[in-house]
């Protein structure tokens, strides 16, 4: 009896293991499959007949490098992004707090009014955003990208952390209050420790959101001054030298490959847990 | 270390009322435990006092200071929360610590003060933990540190023992009793638990519906209950409440007949009796019933009698035992029976 349970509990381990074995080839066979791309010569890849044996070529990777400001455009993409995040935080987190902390006439409309900017097609602001940015003189700039993935991304970066802060007991900011702690204080040293999983969660998905911005980087960049690593994926399919895929495919890994890497690096605090002990149970 | 005055305090919320026309005046170093059902009022009067909640009307005076209009974070009292409330991304040095550096403690009376109070409430060896790696007991103690560490003019305690266990309960009661003796700060404490009220109030007030029910020491409140509600509130098993009338001196109900009561309360009465105060007898006594249930409990047994429509229930001897549905005789303690008005449940005196 015991025996035949400890088999059935290890054959569901087994094929618990072979679901998700499957699932995690099944996302990661795609960025592979790029990579691979990325590392093949040219001809190689538009050959029709299937290559089962590739010759592996850096040549894609010098050229991204040698013949394209690769770099200039991966630093513009961390700048853009980066900043477009600490702009989103600095500007969602107290609106968070006021949204779930506060009481006062009109504060669910607010909050789904911030929401519902969202809703809309961003092509339907991209003409008044271009004219807005050029008449601040801001064209081309690293600073317009920053303030229009902020702008992007304000929304949903204000809901998560609203959800986080509504998870957090009350009776933490009454107990702060009675020990002599401010509204600020009560937000910096108490409420944001304790949804720092959320933060960094809406953080990631911003981070996610910027990276992959075609439209607006496409509208407002024009040069390489400003150009990022998705618009200099558009670079690689025109021109006379016609679809170069492997740089696109190289390109497309580089872009993916940072945010992969904070992903797996802060997995830990992105899922939820800070407050446990904090209240009862 | 303050006297703290409630002077008609009313809260509401639109139409629902939380609190109505509390008044009450708490001596410096008394000790006042709240006590009532869920939903009475009480947690919400602590709240106002902490300056957690507005009243809607009336005063709440300190120190002959009207304190409305000043923050809780100005109050200088210490709340202890029925959850514990410990700030979780803090170790127990700092949390405890917290406080101190809020109120501007000088910096190099901190350890002293941390570990003083951490030595109270046996949590020294703890302090450099996480709230996550204590024990629900600890974790209290941990929050009752917090709010020890400073003196402050009051403390204020909601529900802080209710998600204990009986033991660990009963083992903190006595902890927060020696404490409050020993720093002689006055402290509200907040609780359903009538055990807790009887063992750690100088006076209850018990809270039904937002309003005072009754105000006393703990022997006032049970030998003299003002009304149904506290006479049923208090007491484990509570006081038997037999709906009769009374004629010319002699209460009636069904399997009931009591004679020689003040013949001024003549009409429809309630007539209570605790358990401790019936006796099992062998001739006709006050209340014959037949046995609906028998309760050994070590030392002594419960027994229930149906007389009527009504369970009476009746502490007798540990080795009294009876069959059921047998008939059984119980005579009252004359000295301890109590008549209400049925209609408003206010004790006949």
């Amino acid at each position: 009896m015991a025996s035949a349970r400890k088999r059935s509990r290890g054959e569901s381990l087994a094929l618990r293991y072979a679901i998700l074995g499957a699932w995690a080839l099944f996302c990661l066979v795609p960025v592979l499959w790029f990579l691979s791309i990325g590392l093949r010569p040219r001809t190689e890849i538009i050959t029709p007949q299937p290559i089962y044996f590739p010759t592996f070529s850096l040549d894609a990777w010098h050229m991204i490098w040698e013949d394209w400001p690769m770099g200039k455009y991966l630093r513009n993409s961390v700048l853009a992004i980066i900043g477009s995040v600490i702009i989103d935080l600095v500007l969602a987190i107290p609106a968070a707090y006021s949204l779930s902390r506060f009481e006062y006439k009109g504060r669910d409309d607010i909050g789904f009014y911030i929401l519902s900017t969202r809703m809309m097609a961003p092509a339907i602001v991209a003409v008044p955003i271009f004219f807005l940015f050029r008449n601040f003189g801001l064209l081309d700039t690293i600073w317009a990208l920053m303030l229009i993935y902020a702008a992007i991304n304000l929304s949903f970066v204000t809901w998560i952390i609203r959800s986080y802060m509504l998870d957090i007991p009350k009776e933490l900011e009454d107990a702060a209050k009675t020990d002599g702690a401010g509204e600020l204080r009560i937000l910096w040293e108490i409420i944001i420790p304790a949804i720092l999983p959320g933060i960094i969660t809406a953080s990631v998905i911003a981070m996610i959101f910027a990276i992959n911005e075609f439209l607006f980087t496409l509208l407002i960049a024009s040069t390489p001054d400003a150009y990022t690593m998705s618009v200099a994926l558009a670079n690689f399919t025109g021109g006379s030298d016609g679809v170069i895929y492997n740089a696109i495919a190289l390109v497309a890994f580089l872009a993916f490959l940072p945010v992969f890497l904070v992903v797996v690096l802060i997995q830990k605090h992105l899922s939820r847990g800070l407050t446990m002990g904090a209240v009862k149970g | 270390m303050a006297r703290i005055q409630l002077n008609n305090i009313q809260k509401r919320w639109g139409a629902i009322w939380g609190v109505r026309d509390v008044n009450l005046d708490i001596a410096d170093e008394e000790f006042v435990v709240f006590l009532g059902p869920s939903g009475c009022g009480k947690t919400t009067t602590m709240r106002m006092i902490a300056g957690l909640e507005e009243p809607s009307e009336g005063e709440i005076v300190m120190d002959g200071e009207v304190m409305n209009d000043i923050d809780a974070r100005d109050r200088d009292v210490a709340m202890v929360f029925q959850g514990y409330a410990l700030y979780p991304n803090m170790t127990i040095y700092e949390n405890i610590r917290f406080p101190l550096r809020m109120r501007g403690v000088p910096k190099e009376q901190h350890d002293a003060l941390i570990r003083r109070a951490a030595g109270l409430v046996e949590l020294v060896d703890y302090l450099d933990r996480k709230p996550s790696a204590l024990s629900g007991g600890q974790r209290q103690r941990a929050a009752l540190a917090r709010a020890i560490v400073r003196q402050p003019h009051a403390f204020l305690m909601d529900e802080p023992l209710s998600n204990l266990d009986a033991k660990l309960r009963q083992h903190m009661r006595v902890q927060i009793k020696h404490i409050q003796r020993e720093l002689k700060i006055t402290t509200v404490y907040v609780t359903h638990d009538q055990i807790e009220a009887m063992t750690l109030a100088d006076r209850i007030v018990i809270m039904d519906k937002g309003a005072i029910q009754q105000i006393g020491t703990p022997d006032e409140i049970y030998n003299d209950p003002a009304n149904t509600f506290v006479a049923n509130f208090i007491g484990a098993p509570p006081m038997n409440l037999i709906a009769g009338r009374m004629e010319q001196g002699i209460f009636t109900a069904p399997g009931v007949r009591v004679e020689g009561l003040p013949a001024k309360h003549d009409g429809k009465v309630t007539l209570g009796v605790r358990p401790e105060d019936c006796a099992v007898t062998a001739e006709a006594g006050h209340l014959t019933g037949s046995v609906y249930g028998v309760e050994p409990t070590g030392d002594m047994t419960y027994l229930t009698l149906k007389a009527g429509d009504k369970l009476i229930e009746v502490k007798a001897h540990r080795d009294y035992r009876a069959d059921l549905n047998s008939d059984a005789s119980v005579g009252f303690d004359p000295k301890r029976i109590y008549l209400f008005d049925t209609a408003s449940g206010q004790r006949l005196r």
